[in-house]
């Protein structure tokens, strides 16, 4: 199986586990953003919400690193260029989530 | 020929339909999306800082941008779902008839605002 086969394996499996998940954060979304810090930091903290959120940050960073990263792939020329930018995307959509999910393990104690 | 990828041709050089439409906003708000997504990071991250500082939030959720940054970002995500279920029945075969493309297209369109409205409305009434 060649490298962009997988790619779009990984994207398919992804953007369907996504799909539910985004629904879910939506719901949750409308009903607390505007809730006081503890009912927040609670929702963020306990269990099933804390687990969910945690998949939903890691799928939604990972669709996108691969979705972005074919957007690159059409629009630019440059090889160099595509290359930083493929890097700097992959590096943050691994830096970002795993600090989340740091911060959040941290708020949970 | 590995490395001399085509690119694509720059958009203004194709007649608008629905397809281009949806496939182009699909890309933007993917985009968005992502840095939507970093900011409810940073969202999380500001729970460290304690009740008193969060009070800042709290206050920027209360303003216009704050409203609209949440119905934006319901109807940014809800769009995306829509586009990637449509684009998951392509996976499997079905709805590649320009007619069933430009109706799904639609419904991509029009759901999307349906379901924010819907969502936001679950808010509202509850």
């Amino acid at each position: 199986m060649i490298g962009a086969t997988k790619k779009w394996i990984f994207l398919k499996v992804s953007s369907a586990i996504l799909v539910p998940l985004i629904l879910w954060f939506l719901l949750n979304l409308v009903s607390f953003y505007d809730k006081s810090y503890e009912e927040v930091l609670l929702f963020f903290t306990s269990q099933p919400s804390k687990f969910i959120f945690s998949l939903f940050i890691i799928f939604a960073y990972f669709y996108s690193a691969l979705s972005i990263s074919e957007v690159f792939e059409d629009y630019i020329e440059n090889e160099k260029l595509k290359n930083v930018a493929n890097k700097l995307l992959y590096l943050s959509a691994i830096i970002i989530p795993v600090l989340t999910l740091f911060l959040l393990f941290r708020l949970s104690l | 020929m590995k490395d001399k990828n085509p690119l694509s041709p720059h958009i203004q050089i194709y007649n608008w339909h629905i397809s281009s439409l949806i496939s182009i906003s699909h890309r933007i708000t993917g985009i968005i999306n992502i840095i939507i997504i970093t900011l409810i990071c940073f969202w999380v991250s500001l729970l460290l800082l304690g009740s008193s500082n969060y009070e800042l939030v709290q206050n920027f959720f209360e303003t216009f941008i704050g409203k609209f940054f949440i119905v934006g970002t319901v109807w940014s995500f809800s769009f995306q779902a829509l586009c990637e279920i449509r684009h998951l029945f392509w996976d499997l075969g079905y709805g590649f008839e320009l007619k069933t493309s430009n109706i799904t297209g639609l419904a991509v369109i029009f759901g999307s605002f349906i379901f924010t409205i819907l969502i936001l409305g679950k808010n509202i009434i509850l």
